[in-house]
């Protein structure tokens, strides 16, 4: 891993990245399409007539994707062609949904997703080399934990239903939380892509585990530990589980060390039980999941509708704008994959799950393609805080799991998910472009 | 590494298509019987958002329609007409549910049925919507006179053609107003129901085809059909004789002419004079127990009748007389129960019969013995102007054979001509008729007025047939039913006939 940075010749750099570059553009004009054919379906479906400001939307939503796709050939010319253009869609859906939803959320999300995609070029452009964050992995986990703390602080934490996620400063108000998974997945590569080798001999024998010294782990377990303890405090049972697997995983990834999945498993097992039988609101959650036709108008009734919601959708679902709104609570932001599942059908949700499927692929793609362990690895955890997150949603919604809520990666209403999908959208894509320039060459190889 | 993450990217893929399968389960397989579930209101909610067709009568009416509403719920079913209506079209309610014709054919008003959805899709660009309007064979011209000769008392009426079973009229009092019940404002519409059912008489009760009362004599028609069918009576014979009273076998308990009146002779004179003891002698010692019964159920008793509105009631006649205990010779066999076959036989006792019923009696005598299924429905016609479904008229029952109806006919017209429903003759047509008065009590004499008729221009078949019954009028005479009731059905006759003075 250390070394040779071999470049690899500038003539196979520029055809791959012409190649990447044309894909990303036709996908781009696809994605661009369907999205404005839904916006006007939508808008036709609810009021019969098309969007009044469907001019502008077209020019704005062209304009993002453009800006976007230019400053990748500027900064980013040889990396991954299919993962701007997936989140455009998603992204696009989304908005579509919640316009149908909610006029005045639309237009936030719009500046939102503006200001998004200024983040993840701002990203492309200031993170010229990702190995750069690797020198700072301390920095990035103390800022991740300080992120995560941010909302117990007491004059700036907020309390809203039921979660305390969100910081509110002046004007601002944010869930730094969605901040703090990138951060905390940066400072778990650089630290894991250091000590791996520690971490992975077996230094004692436990029953039919090989366990390494303890002393590896303290910093592993301590970021671990403070995130789970706060997770409780904030009671955002979604993030707490999204962090328990990037962690467990990425022990993984990095040793190959099965018995870190079991001993992941355990705790997450043992963390389980300890919250359910402490918590009133983990067994009530735990209740509805099991049965929320036990209570379908009070405690159970937002999985409910959304089951109705679902099933009136049916295969092909009740198209575009003409579905019955209103009846799910947070339907623009945990329960919008529910309403898309109405409108469009098992075809449009399935559409939806190949999206976040298609990402993840393209992610680990990027993760074999990486000569260099941190940069694999950092790409290993970004591409699942991404699928994870919006399985567990997805899962909630349509009660493969309990419900836990946390927003559905780049659909979901919420100006912070957004700009921080886009900044980690924008590290995948400075990791790719790196990828790519270094392939290794075996005739220079040492 | 690689090897972890390529089993990574496998558990990616198990984790998806986890939740494609969860999906195919919830949008697919349950998707019915989650949609079905009691507290699930998305389709009524899809109901009330969505254009529903109108209700029109045979002479063009619009009896329901929809109005646009800026409201949670986009569509008010309004009711032109109020009450007129009420007990054939129903009430089309978001608190209530629906009834009447808005409940039997919500398939083709809202536009879901695959006739007018292929209909649909050859209007795909013109942005025609499905919904059909509905047309009746109810005529407002003739509701409108069934309520006015009703003039307030309380009854039904039922007016139908015997030829192919098209409910003309049918109207009972009291009646509610289906713009209230129907009422968007949930609040409102509880309120009126409460009250509805509160009010005396039962307003929300469609009793024309819903309510069962005594036939009383009108069920005569039953009994001498059952005589001439099973060959026991013919015109001539029996000739029975003039008495004040008939006794039963079995018992010492008479059953006795109105008013200690005598009567006799022989099928027609009896007819016409309504006579009770021979009658109730004519059900027990010529036609028997088992052939009454067989009788009463070819004429729809103890079915109830296909009629295109949901819930008729059943109309009654008892079917178990016990067991036969002796068999005298040239007469029936005699029952345990023969005292109350002597009553039944003149339409007391355990028969109940909807006035539809009896209308049904009156229709099957005068279109040859066939009984035509009754019905509302005439067509559905597309938004475009398209008929899209007819109905088709089909024979229900049986009655009699023509020859036996033909006779029935004849002594039918007989009871007009030279009987108690004299009342009941229209100028230049033929008019069959029986009257009923089935007594309820006697402190103070109280009785339903019963009136059942065909009519329509002679030596041709009828083309109405109508049943009145005007419920708890006090007195009972052997003239209350034509006194009565017999005004409210020469009026619909008249009215069906388009000879109204």
């Amino acid at each position: 891993m250390t070394a040779p940075t071999a470049t690899a010749p500038t003539d196979l750099v520029d055809s791959l990245a012409t190649r990447r570059r044309t894909t990303e553009l036709g996908l781009l004009v696809l994605a661009f399409i369907v999205v404005c054919g839904l916006y006007a379906l939508a808008s036709l479906g609810r009021n019969a007539s098309l969007p009044a400001n469907v001019g502008p939307f077209l020019a704005g939503v062209l304009t993002l994707l453009v800006i976007a796709h230019l400053v990748i050939r500027r900064f980013a010319r040889a990396a991954d062609g299919l993962l701007l253009p997936l989140a455009a869609l998603l992204n696009g859906i989304g908005y579509v949904f919640i316009a149908r939803l909610d006029d005045e959320l639309a237009a936030l999300q719009a500046t939102w997703t503006a200001v998004g995609i200024a983040a993840f070029v701002v990203t492309l452009v200031v993170v010229r080399d990702i190995k750069v964050l690797q020198r700072y992995r301390y920095t990035f986990g103390l800022i991740g934990l300080a992120l995560l703390m941010l909302p117990l602080l007491p004059g700036i934490g907020r309390n809203i239903n039921g979660a305390r996620i969100w910081v509110e400063i002046g004007p601002v108000s944010f869930q730094p939380g969605e901040f703090a998974k990138i951060a905390l997945a940066v400072f778990f590569a650089g630290y894991l892509m250091e000590n791996k080798e520690l971490l992975g001999v077996a230094t004692f024998k436990l029953g039919p585990f090989n366990i390494p010294d303890p002393r590896h782990f303290i910093p592993v377990l301590g970021a671990w530990g403070v995130a789970l303890v706060v997770m409780i405090f904030e009671r955002d049972l979604g993030s707490a589980l999204l962090f328990f697997v990037l962690f467990v995983v990425m022990l993984w990834v990095a040793t190959g060390r099965a018995a870190y999945l079991v001993a992941g498993s355990g705790l997450f097992a043992l963390g389980a039980w300890f919250s359910w039988s402490r918590f009133d609101h983990v067994q009530t959650r735990v209740q509805i999941w099991l049965d929320p036709w036990v209570d379908p108008t009070g405690s159970g009734y937002q999985i409910v509708q959304a089951a109705y919601a679902l099933a009136w959708g049916g295969t092909g679902g009740t198209g575009p704008g003409l579905g019955i709104s209103g009846r799910i609570p947070f339907e623009e932001t945990d329960f919008i994959f529910a309403i898309i599942g109405e409108e469009l059908g098992l075809l449009g949700a399935t559409a939806v799950l190949c999206a976040y499927l298609l990402m993840a692929g393209s992610g680990l793609r990027i993760a074999q393609r990486c000569t260099d362990g941190f940069m694999s690895l950092l790409s290993v955890g970004l591409t699942t805080l991404l699928a994870v997150q919006a399985f567990i949603i997805i899962a909630g919604v349509i009660r493969v799991l309990p419900l836990t809520g946390i927003t559905l990666p780049f659909v979901s209403y919420g100006g912070s998910s957004l700009l921080a999908n886009y900044v980690l959208l924008a590290l995948l894509m400075r990791i790719a472009d790196q990828a790519a320039r270094r392939v290794a060459q075996p005739a220079v190889a040492p | 590494m690689t090897r972890q993450i390529r089993r990574l990217g496998i558990a990616f893929l198990v984790l998806y298509a986890i939740l494609f399968l969860k999906l195919n389960q919830v949008q697919v397989f349950q998707a019915e019987a989650l949609t079905d579930r009691p507290e699930n209101t998305r389709v009524l909610q899809r109901d009330f958002n969505e254009p529903r067709g109108d209700i029109v009568s045979a002479d063009g009416a619009v009896l329901a329609t929809s109005e646009e509403r800026r409201a949670a719920l986009r569509y008010q079913r309004v009711y032109p007409d109020g009450e007129l209506f009420a007990h054939i079209t129903g009430f089309y309610s978001f608190s209530l549910g629906a009834d009447g014709v808005e409940r039997q054919y919500n398939d083709d008003l809202a536009g879901r049925t695959p006739a007018l959805e292929l209909n649909q899709l050859g209007a795909f660009l013109t942005a025609e919507s499905s919904e059909g309007d509905v047309l009746l064979t109810v005529r407002k011209d003739v509701q409108t006179v069934a309520r006015d000769a009703l003039a307030g008392q309380e009854g039904s009426v039922v007016a139908l053609d015997p030829r192919d079973g098209s409910i003309l009229a049918m109207y009972s009092n009291p009646t509610f107003d289906p713009n209230v019940v129907s009422d968007n404002n949930t609040e409102r519409a509880s309120d009126a129901k409460v009250l509805f059912d509160a009010a005396e008489g039962a307003p929300l009760l469609a009793h024309a085809y819903r309510e069962r009362y005594f036939p009383g004599s009108t069920f005569k028609v039953v009994t001498a059909t059952a005589g001439l069918s099973d060959g026991s009576v013919t015109p001539q014979t029996p000739d029975y004789p003039v008495v004040t009273e008939y006794t039963p076998p079995l018992t010492t308990k008479s059953i006795s002419n109105f008013g200690g009146s005598s009567c006799g002779g022989t099928l027609f004179a009896i007819l016409a004079q309504s006579c009770n003891s021979s009658f109730s002698q004519m059900g027990v010692e010529q036609v028997g127990a088992d052939d009454m019964v067989e009788s009463a159920e070819a004429f729809g008793f103890n079915a109830k009748p296909p009629i295109d509105l949901p819930n008729p009631a059943e109309s009654a006649f008892p079917t178990d007389f016990g067991a036969v205990v002796s068999r005298p010779e040239g007469v029936a066999p005699v029952n345990e129960d023969a005292p109350r076959l002597a009553q039944s036989s003149i339409g007391q006792n355990d028969v109940a019969a909807t006035p539809l019923q009896m209308a049904l009696v009156a229709a099957g005598v005068a279109n040859g013995g066939e009984i035509m299924t009754p019905h509302v429905l005439k067509s559905v016609r597309a938004r475009d102007g398209e008929v899209v479904r007819t109905y088709e008229p089909s024979a229900w029952r049986r009655a009699a054979e023509p020859s036996v109806a033909a006779t029935m006919r004849e002594a039918m017209v007989g009871v007009v001509t030279d009987g108690t429903a004299t009342g009941m003759q229209i100028t230049g047509q033929e008019v069959g008729a029986k009257t009923g008065t089935a007594q309820l009590g006697t402190e103070p004499a109280t009785s339903h007025a019963w009136m059942i008729a065909f009519a329509g221009p002679p030596g041709e078949p009828p083309r109405v047939a109508v049943a009145v019954v005007v419920t708890n009028v006090s007195g009972a005479s052997n003239q209350t039913g034509g006194r009565v009731a017999g005004p409210v059905a020469r009026a619909v006759a008249e009215a069906a006939l388009g000879v109204s003075e």
